[in-house]
């Protein structure tokens, strides 16, 4: 069932690469000192795409036989079997919409007084097309530069507009990052050079590769024993999504990237970036690999647990608020490792599920850090209270964004953590348990941030106004999606049970 | 006594572009006598189309397999391939040249006909099928060179670089000579497909030659100084730094390509029956190259040092094509070849165009904040720089791409693990050029001078060539497949 039919002789994916580009290059004609206008077209572009991405959404057929939809294929480099070949389905859909929402957000919430405006807005539309190019990529070849073009615009805007040890941050990231990618980059040829052997016809094409898995042992040198080949591409691929993600214990990238990028950037490496992690496990780890997805799921699945508790302890112990997010992101990206390693039903459709809600989540508690600063001058907790006294409004909307946080029935962040806990507890019930305790933490750490910072009695002189209508209209769409999405638990799985059904995965 | 000139072939028509080339040398030779010393923008205008001459020459060539000259020249595609991009390089070499050379005051006609001679050698290097010619192309390019590096005579840096590559070229030569004379030795002819024939009749015994052996490893001591390929590139950081950055722009990219023709003519073409003889020493030095070439490369505050030992790197990576000794492996050679032409020939250019002041700004701290101060120069350098590091969409990352690909599909993992490693190492310094350039302008560096349209075309294309061929590599890796398979 669909909404609708958009006309099919329209290349409507490639528009959503091709319209934040075209904004980028609209930014990179305007004059320099013609602030209004670039961030003008920076809004115009990311909108135009949400639009189109909403337009998408509503015109995808769910449940129909077809599970790949808005196909394109040509061919690229055809001499080694390279082709322009994109296509979505329930694994990317709503991925391509939380992608589209957040940059429309992050370039809301880009300060026009920003220091070269022009450089910021540009190359934050090139990561915009980046990562929808991901989301919609087929060939393997196709992903991987877009997944390489993504890195470049991100090391700036932390290297160039960050805040603090910004160059040792971006660097940082940089190096986990392109360590990840090269890795991937020789398992992507290694699978392609054995999917060649056994049908002579060399392809970067995934929907080829899943049909045909890799198999096969490797003889370690020096006499250590075999080690199986799928299981070899599976970790080489991994080691890319794990950074990204960032999965225990390779996050050390994290803490350091995430404080020091502006607001804008921050949104879009918390809320988006890391699901694009996720995102790979599902389309190439479980797909291309599912027998190595079984052998090496609970070790992953364990490793993700870790993820939750430390995130959920170290956000305990921060007393800077955007780092709290920032381990808080991370204890909440292992409930949704967890739920891939799953390798089940429940599992992956929690998974899902929660790739979406915690970005929605997520962008609006860092939005919401980034007001208090403004306001305040300060991310301290210890120098933080009464701040609802003055601002009822404020309170009450971060109120609710805390409640889903946790993961509150009613709200969007529950559905999500109850199927991967479901999920978690049929595959391996001592990490249900640990999650679980991750659950409990969540809530000390997100309500103790709230009653901090915004109960007790407002020190002397009583502090600020109430929240600017701006701040309140950014956040309202992030709100209205945590309270449809809680209201409605079972629409997401369903969108995406079809997909996740035939997923090579399940049906071994 | 009469001598029979019939037998060896004589065949006009299959070394015309090298003809060309230098006919147009002697032309611009003399016409520099006749030229007033304020007109010599004409010496290029006359280079440029000698040099679209001998490409209109060429393209008859391609797809021909034409032995001349008793075998010691071929016309074929790999000949043709290599004399188009030579002929691309120098002609853009050409254009980006009056406005430098007025800016220096070295404006004089000579410079054109060494350019030309040097192209001329390169081409023939590319086609030359004996060891002869292989020599007499090395000849003609180097001494050309030689002569261009000392070119700014009142700088004593461009002195010194100039003496240092004529001593350690000459003793580069040596080596390539001596190693010659012993191929001759052992196998008694100095046409490649002579020596083939002989190596192959020889089967295993040849493996075991210790005189063909030893010929092999120190002709490729002389190729490999010649390619700057690791730990023969010890000359390069101070020739590229110390010569006009010019010369330095053609010489990196051009002098490299013509000695990879030779390479994988020699190596491929004509030694294919002991590969597993010449794998492990070709892939030391690939390894060489990519470890000294990246690690010293983040150390340096110099971009044209950096780009030296960038170049070194580079030398590697073509090098890692060659290895698995398939026409796969070759085509990426291939490519990886014109990439770095493109790429290499847009960054030196960057640094030609803002050091013509003088050689000072080639300093990284120069570079900073350029990009609010010259907005064209900044945003072509930062395609140039993402292409060297191999960061899609730039033709930088299809050449790598394909280059690991052929080592993959052969199965050859150390060579490759190191190149992987080394080119997350090069991510550090080819980006630091662009943060640098993003970074804030410290103080008001007054330096507004126009680029020129010519150098700025020049420019314009090449940063447009790395991204297109970024996105549309399919054209270029048909020729390249095209050229690499006629040895097989």
């Amino acid at each position: 069932m669909s909404w609708y039919a958009l006309p099919t002789n329209v290349p409507w994916l490639t528009l959503a690469v091709v319209i934040p580009l075209s904004g980028a290059l609209l930014v990179a004609l305007t004059p320099t000192v013609a602030r209004r206008v670039i961030k003008q077209l920076g809004v115009l572009a990311s909108a135009i795409t949400l639009l189109l991405v909403l337009g998408i959404i509503g015109g995808f057929q769910h449940g129909a036989g077809n599970l790949l939809q808005f196909e394109e294929a040509r061919p690229w480099v055809p001499a080694i079997g390279i082709s322009y070949h994109l296509g979505v389905d329930g694994l990317s859909l709503f991925l391509l919409g939380l992608n589209a929402l957040l940059f429309l957000i992050a370039v809301l919430v880009t300060n026009s007084d920003t220091p070269r405006l022009k450089q910021f807005m540009l190359l934050l539309l090139i990561l915009e097309a980046a990562t929808a190019g991901i989301l919609l990529s087929l060939d393997l070849i196709l992903f991987y530069v877009f997944w390489e073009a993504m890195l470049v615009p991100l090391y700036f805007l932390i290297g160039v507009w960050g805040e603090g040890p910004r160059v040792y941050a971006a660097f940082k990231f940089l190096i986990y990052t392109v360590i990840g990618s090269f890795a991937m980059l020789i398992a992507i040829l290694a699978v392609v050079a054995i999917t060649f052997a056994q049908t002579g016809q060399p392809s970067f094409d995934w929907t080829v590769l899943v049909q045909h898995p890799a198999s096969g042992v490797w003889q370690l040198p020096l006499n250590l024993g075999t080690i199986g080949i799928p299981q070899l591409l599976f970790l080489g691929f991994a080691l890319a999504f794990a950074i990204k993600m960032p999965l225990f214990p390779l996050h050390t990238w994290l803490p350091a990237a995430y404080t020091a990028a502006p607001l804008p950037v921050v949104i879009v490496l918390a809320g988006l970036v890391s699901k694009l992690g996720a995102y790979g496990f599902l389309r190439f780890n479980l797909s291309l690999f599912p027998d190595a997805a079984h052998s090496l799921g609970p070790a992953l699945a364990v490793l993700a647990t870790a993820g939750i508790l430390y995130g959920a302890f170290m956000a305990l112990v921060q007393t800077d608020l955007k780092r709290l997010v920032a381990y808080a992101s991370m204890s909440h990206l292992g409930f949704i490792g967890l739920g891939i390693f799953a390798g089940n039903l429940l599992g992956i459709e929690g998974a899902l599920v929660q790739m979406v809600n915690h970005g929605v989540i997520i962008a609006a508690l860092f939005l919401i850090v980034a007001m208090i600063e403004r306001r305040t001058g300060t991310r301290d907790r210890a120098q933080l209270r009464g701040l609802g006294a003055t601002a009822p409004l404020f309170a009450a909307l971060f109120l609710v964004i805390s409640l889903a946080a946790l993961g509150l029935p009613g709200l969007n962040g529950f559905t999500g953590e109850f199927l991967i806990m479901l999920g978690a507890w049929t595959a391996f019930v001592p990490m249900a348990v640990g999650a679980g305790i991750g659950v409990i933490l969540a809530a000390w750490y997100v309500l103790r941030f709230y009653q901090g910072s915004f109960q007790e009695a407002p020190p002397q002189p009583a502090g600020y106004g109430e929240m600017r209508i701006a701040d309140a209209g950014v956040l309202a769409p992030l709100l209205a999606l945590m309270i449809v999405v809680g209201v409605s638990p079972a629409f997401f799985p369903a969108a995406v049970e079809a997909t996740v059904k035939a997923m090579p995965v399940l049906l071994r | 006594m009469t001598i029979n000139l019939n037998g060896i072939g004589i065949d006009y028509g299959a070394i015309l572009p090298e003809l060309i080339v230098t006919g147009t040398a002697i032309i611009v030779l003399f016409l520099d006598l006749l030229v007033p010393a304020r007109r010599r923008g004409w010496l290029a205008v006359v280079s440029i189309i000698g040099l679209l001459g001998a490409m209109v020459a060429t393209i008859p060539l391609w797809g021909q397999n034409r032995a001349a000259f008793g075998d010691t020249v071929v016309a074929d595609s790999l000949a043709a391939f290599f004399n188009v991009l030579l002929i691309v390089i120098s002609i853009l070499t050409v254009l980006i040249s009056p406005r430098f050379l007025r800016a220096l005051d070295l404006d004089y006609g000579e410079y054109y006909v060494l350019l030309l001679g040097a192209t001329a050698g390169m081409m023939l290097l590319a086609a030359a099928t004996s060891l002869m010619t292989i020599f007499l192309g090395i000849e003609l390019l180097s001494i050309s060179l030689y002569v261009l590096s000392g070119f700014a005579r009142t700088a004593v840096r461009s002195q010194e670089s100039a003496m240092k590559y004529l001593l350690l070229g000459g003793f580069a030569t040596g080596f390539l000579l001596y190693g010659m004379a012993l191929i001759y030795g052992a196998t008694g002819s100095t046409t490649l497909r002579g020596i083939a024939a002989v190596t192959t009749a020889l089967g295993a015994g040849a493996s075991s030659n210790v005189l063909l052996l030893l010929g092999i490893g120190f002709l490729s001591v002389g190729l490999a100084f010649k390619a700057s390929a690791a730990p023969f590139h010890m000359w390069t950081p101070d020739v590229y730094e110390g010569a006009p950055t010019l010369v330095t722009t053609f010489m990196s990219v051009a002098t490299k390509s013509a000695a990879f023709a030779a390479i994988g003519r020699v190596f491929i073409a004509t030694f294919p029956s002991i590969a597993s003889r010449w794998y492990f020493p070709l892939a030391l030095i690939a390894i060489f190259s990519l470890f000294i070439g990246n690690l010293v490369a983040i150390t340096q505050d110099n971009l044209k040092r950096m780009l030296a030992y960038s170049g070194i790197a580079h030398a590697g990576y073509i090098l890692l094509g060659i290895l698995p000794g398939t026409a796969e492996g070759f085509s990426a050679t291939l490519f990886y070849i014109v990439a770095y032409a493109v790429m290499n020939f847009g960054a030196f250019a960057v640094v030609t165009v803002l050091g013509a002041g003088g050689e000072r700004t080639a300093e990284l701290s120069y570079w900073r904040g350029l990009f609010y101060r010259r907005p064209f120069l900044a945003t072509v350098m930062t395609i140039f720089m993402l292409s060297l590091a191999g960061i899609p969409p730039t033709v930088g990352f299809f050449a790598k791409l394909f280059v690991f690909r052929a080592l993959v599909d052969a199965q050859i993992w150390a060579p490759l693990i190191v190149a992987v490693i080394m080119t997350i190492v090069s991510f550090y310094y080819y980006l630091r050029v662009v943060v640098v350039m993003l970074a804030a302008p410290d103080e008001a560096v007054v330096e507004r001078e126009p680029i020129g349209i010519s150098t700025g075309t020049v420019l314009g294309a090449a940063a447009a060539a790395t991204i297109i061929l970024g996105i549309f590599p399919a054209v270029v890796l048909n020729w390249a497949t095209h050229a690499a398979s006629l040895h097989f």
